[in-house]
């Protein structure tokens, strides 16, 4: 459970880095809070010639509103989304979903950016992102450009990323105060990958839904957003709703991976349920105003 | 659980758990007979100040100067030939020092029994390294030694091994089929062991002439020990002095010893073990196994350097030894009351390819064991087989209570016939248990119970957990529908006391200092030996704790144990350390009386000052006065006396000790997604008099914790070609801290015949958890009229069995 060997490198900027990866192309791994590059390489899975060091790079961290967003640097940790007071108020979800990723020892190293750049489906991160409909700024040698939650999740593992981009900062877009918001998963122990999950965020305006966000983890190979559901549910009367069918239709059509932890039949059906979940909680938080 | 600060001094637990019995004796300084002032106590374990801060010493700690590093080559496949095995691109690599195959590592003069086994056994065929097949993935081929671990990972994979692969044999009903292909080929066929049908006459018709006869089959998954320390080992053959030096992180030193001897063909005084602190084990690391072989070859052959394995967490898990992948089918008769009137079980186990010791079954002590704290119909009732079988799959290895499916089996069948008899299983259990009064009892497998209290522990359980008003709480919540249940298990931990097990050793030394030395065969992997053995000795003698260090781990300075295994520790290494510290203060006192001009008889001695019974304010003298005597001034001895203060007692233990206990534990399923909510857990155990009831709930908890993994978490799954499917802590889940809730204990005391009235428990937490989980969880649907008898219960299990409950009903329901 050594890793094979590898090139090690630290740059100090964003310049140096996105040089860096230029010139190493697809021999370089990024590595940030090294919470599941570092496993895979100690197991031999992963095998980068080169890694390229992030936690140096100066700018990469912190968070800030800006134009009704709040930016997460890449490298801003778990452990602050889960703790930082400017986040929970702008972006309660993110604050609310921060303290299912793994343990404190795991959030205390994990970045933001670096989740959202491994992208695995089954994790808190993208899925709020994907359901935020967050904004990726990636920055490459030729400058930087931004690109939609819906398009930086490509298929399983893969992102909009190229080798030489480095992913710098994620913009989330802050709901007006009076939304309600929750996270529901299962997982086998607490701090395990999601078998099934969901986030919500839902606003209330005269009894009526005026906004609502369901993101789904662990249920396919990207995190999927259910926006058929969001728009039926836009404009209906919240107190009317039946919370298992929304559930049931918010994974219609899901095809949830199957592994020794559970199969598709269970990820889809308790899918279902931490959706009703999800939603019944984040509505009773939402001021019915 | 209890908070206990760290230190010396007695702490008070934050709640005070049950006892009911007495626990030793109260007298002042000179005021009567021996008082017991540590055992009994909870003492805060001597070995935690190290150990939970980081400082315990543990073999990847040593390092000596040259040490090299090794890495295995495996296999990658269950069965096949080796076709081609190419070494040399590795043995170029820079910064490796050699690679060793079959070839130069096995030898047939080796020899491979240990001495609980015995030269006869029938065993596994041994081998170091796969020569021209292999029978398990993971199997170790070839390994590597270099100048860093990294270095010969790097190598490993420059060893290029060529297999045509053939089909595996994986699971019971491939061993077990007509033509199967042979684990071992040099075998006759796959099974490994079989206790065979016992003629017992007018059996079957105790069946034939029952009221009720019922018959199921259960089922436990594969899972093991995962201690958090992996094995390791450093080695070192020093060719000057001719002696192997051998660390290894093991339950003991003295059976590594003799095995290696036996293995390499040289004397046990060639060869010196040691052993630090040890991370756990629970049975895998009491016999060495093939990786720890081949360091110890390797290192007389390289000879000089120290080499220096440590087993990783893949390889721990994929290779270190598996478990508990067993089928019991058990036929039971009772009365219409639900006595039961006679039992069958038939065992299989699967014990994987290599599996140690011996052929790796556990049914003889499993048929032993499973009548249990029941009544039966008196000799004759029951009847016991089994067949244990090979496998391509990793060979299992001890784990806590390994003939445990006896009580996974008999405690389930105990529910399932309660519920079909329309029988409260708690009221089953009371129909059926034996109580103090009946005592001795001989069980139908004609064991003799001297001292245990199962009846008493199934009420002290009950009452702890508030059983009836359970039932009514789990009622109302039925009628919501929701999910809660409650399980029982009952039982009786045996110790064995036989062969190599029958004795241990303690040799104590009073230094001229008056400091008490006390040297044991013990190897304590998270026993609390330093701690207990401490208590033992400093009320036996009559001296303060701090005075007493118990010396273990070194097979140089210790007398021989067979390691520390088997729930032995408190009756056995007790009844050691009872017998030497009597020995001593018999002789301290014959000196302390000569030099008080007293009668022997009218001494004693409380705080390490003798002063003469009766007499407060009298002369007295220090132990340190008498060391003193006894080694710088021997003329003032009184005559007869021998010099100095040494002596060494061996202790005899009975064949057969028991102990007993019942866990209860209410649960609360979540419908929509399969979730278990442990709600409460309590144990109810005797184990006679407690030396620290710290240390009895510890081992407890720990045992307890195991079960809740192995039903709820743990499962070690091979796919169809024989792959091992969960091979990272990704996969293979232990349960952490926040899977457990905070167990709660209750002790019946009833104190047995060794010295001190101590039993053994270490194996019992992980012996009786699991039934009384699944019981709980078969409680928790019973109306949905679901049925559960195997495991591994994920959530996913969960809903299935949810699930094939409902759509029976469904179909059973007239339209």
């Amino acid at each position: 459970m050594k890793p094979a060997p590898f090139g090690y490198h630290a740059p100090a900027d964003v310049a140096e880095a996105t040089a860096l990866l230029s010139e190493l192309g697809d021999d370089a791994k990024v590595l940030a809070g090294g919470q599941s590059l570092v496993p895979m390489m100690a197991l031999r899975l992963a095998r980068p010639e080169q890694v390229v060091d992030v936690n140096r790079v100066a700018g990469l961290g912190g968070v800030r509103r800006e134009n009704g967003t709040l930016v997460v640097g890449a490298t801003t940790r778990h452990v602050a989304l889960e703790r930082d007071p400017v986040v929970a108020a702008a972006v309660p979800l993110l604050a609310r979903a921060a303290p299912y990723i793994g343990h404190f020892q795991i959030r205390n190293r994990g970045t933001l950016g670096g989740s959202l750049a491994h992208a695995d489906a089954a994790a808190e991160l993208p899925a709020v992102a994907r359901a935020l409909d967050a904004e990726f700024e990636l920055a490459g040698p030729d400058g930087t450009r931004r690109v939609a939650a819906a398009a930086f999740f490509r298929t399983l593992f893969t992102t909009a990323l190229e080798p030489d981009e480095l992913l710098v900062a994620v913009r989330f877009p802050i709901w007006r105060p009076r939304s309600g918001f929750a996270v529901a998963e299962v997982a086998r122990r607490h701090g395990d990958f999601a078998l099934a999950g969901a986030v919500c965020g839902v606003q209330v305006d005269a009894g009526r839904i005026s906004r609502v966000a369901i993101g789904l983890i662990g249920m396919g190979s990207v995190p999927l957003r259910a926006e058929a559901v969001e728009r039926s549910l836009t404009g209906s009367e919240a107190a009317a709703l039946d919370l298992d069918d929304v559930g049931a239709q918010a994974v219609a059509g899901t095809d949830p991976p199957s592994d020794v932890h559970a199969g598709t039949h269970y990820r889809a059906k308790v899918g279902a349920a931490l959706v009703a979940r999800a939603l019944s909680t984040a509505l009773k938080e939402a001021d019915h105003g | 659980m209890s908070t206990d600060s760290l230190g010396t001094e007695p702490a008070r637990t934050a709640r005070e758990n049950p006892v009911v019995g007495a626990n030793g004796d109260q007298a002042g300084p000179f005021g009567g007979a021996t008082a017991a002032r540590w055992v009994g106590r909870r003492m805060p374990r001597r070995e935690d100040a190290r150990l939970i801060t980081g400082r315990g010493r543990y073999v990847d700690d040593l390092n000596p100067p040259g040490t090299v590093h090794v890495a295995f080559v495996r296999s990658t496949v269950a069965r096949g030939r080796i076709v081609g095995l190419d070494v040399d691109a590795a043995r170029e690599m820079p910064g490796v020092v050699a690679v060793l195959t079959a070839a130069e590592v096995n030898s047939p003069s080796h020899q491979f029994w240990q001495t609980m086994t015995g030269p006869q056994s029938v065993g596994t065929p041994g081998r170091v390294l796969a020569d021209t097949d292999v029978r398990y993935v993971g199997e170790p081929i070839a390994l590597v030694v270099a100048e860093s671990r990294y270095l010969a990972e790097d190598a490993a994979e420059l060893v290029d091994v060529d297999i045509d692969v053939e089909d595996p044999v994986v699971g019971f009903a491939a061993a077990l089929a007509e033509g199967a292909p042979r684990v071992h080929p040099e075998l006759a066929d796959n099974i490994a062991e079989e206790v065979p049908t016992a003629d017992i006459p007018g059996f079957e018709e105790r069946f034939d002439t029952a009221p009720h006869v019922f018959t199921e089959t259960f089922d436990q998954h594969r899972y093991l020990c995962v201690p958090m320390e992996t094995r390791g080992v450093v080695a070192r053959w020093d060719p000057w002095t001719r002696r192997l030096e051998l660390t290894l992180s093991g339950q003991g030193v003295h059976e590594p010893r003799l095995f290696y001897s036996r293995m390499l063909g040289i004397p046990e005084d060639a060869i010196h073990v040691t052993m630090g602190d040890v991370g756990g084990s629970f049975g895998q690391k009491m016999f060495p196994m093939r990786e720890e072989h081949a360091v110890v070859i390797a290192s007389r052959l390289i000879g000089g350097r120290p080499l220096k394995w440590i087993e990783d967490r893949a390889e721990n898990l994929i290779g270190g030894g598996h478990a508990r992948e067993e089928r019991i089918e058990i036929m039971v008769a009772t009365d219409d009351r639900g006595v039961l009137l006679a039992g069958r079980a038939d065992h299989l186990e699967d014990v994987g390819a290599y599996p140690y010791p011996g052929n790796g079954s556990a049914a003889g002590s499993a048929a032993g064991m499973f009548p249990g704290p029941y009544r039966w119909a008196g000799p004759g009732s029951v009847k016991y087989t089994g067949r244990a079988v090979y496998t391509n799959t990793c060979g299992r290895c001890a784990y806590r209570g390994p003939w445990m499916m006896e009580t996974t089996g008999r405690e389930q069948m105990m529910d399932v016939v309660a519920r079909k008899l329309g029988i409260d299983p708690l009221e089953m259990r009371r129909r059926n248990v034996i109580s103090r009064e009946e005592l001795p009892f001989t069980s139908p497998s004609t064991l003799v119970y001297e001292t245990i209290s199962p009846a008493e522990t199934l009420e002290q359980a009950a009452e702890l957990i508030g059983y009836g008003r359970f039932r009514r709480e789990q009622e109302e919540a039925r009628a919501q529908g929701r999910l809660l249940g409650v399980g029982l298990s009952l039982y009786v931990e045996p110790q064995f006391g036989f062969g190599n097990l029958s004795t241990e050793a303690a040799t104590i030394r009073v230094e001229p200092s008056g400091k008490v030395n006390v040297s044991m065969g013990t190897g304590s992997h998270g026993q609390s030996v330093e701690t207990t053995m401490a208590q033992v000795v400093a009320d036996e003698l009559g001296v303060p704790i701090d005075d007493v260090r118990i010396v273990q781990g070194d097979s140089a300075a210790t007398p021989y144990g067979p390691g520390t295994g088997g729930s032995r520790t408190g009756a056995v290494a007790g009844g050691a350390a009872h017998a030497a510290a009597a020995l001593m203060r018999e002789r301290v006192l014959g000196i302390a009386a000569h030099m008080l001009e007293a009668s022997p008889s009218d001494v004693e001695m409380v705080d390490a000052v003798v002063g003469v019974r009766g007499v407060p304010g009298g002369p007295t003298v220090t132990l340190a006065e008498i060391a003193g005597l006894a080694y710088f001034d021997t003329d003032a001895l009184p005559p007869g006396s021998e010099p100095g203060l040494e002596v060494s007692r061996r202790y005899k233990a009975p064949l057969f000790m028991f102990s007993n206990a019942c866990h209860a534990v209410t649960i609360e399923i979540d419908r929509e997604t399969g979730k278990v909510d442990i709600l409460r857990y309590v144990v109810s155990e005797d184990c006679g008099n407690m030396i620290n009831p710290m240390v009895v709930e510890g081992q407890i908890a720990g045992g307890v914790v195991q079960g809740i993994g192995g039903v709820f978490y743990e499962h070690m799954i091979y796919d169809s070609d024989g792959n091992p499917t969960t091979t990272t802590f990704m996969d293979y889940l232990v349960p952490t801290a926040a899977e457990v809730p905070d167990l709660e204990y209750g002790h019946v005391v009833t104190p047995s015949t060794t010295p001190g009235g101590h039993k053994g428990l270490g194996e019992g937490g992980a012996i009786a958890s699991p039934a009384a989980l699944v019981n709980a969880v078969r409680d928790a649907l019973a109306p949905l009229g679901a049925t559960v008898n195997g495991q591994s219960l994920s959530p996913d299990r969960i809903l299935e069995i949810i699930e094939a409950a409902e759509s029976a009903t469904a179909d059973e329901t007239p339209s």
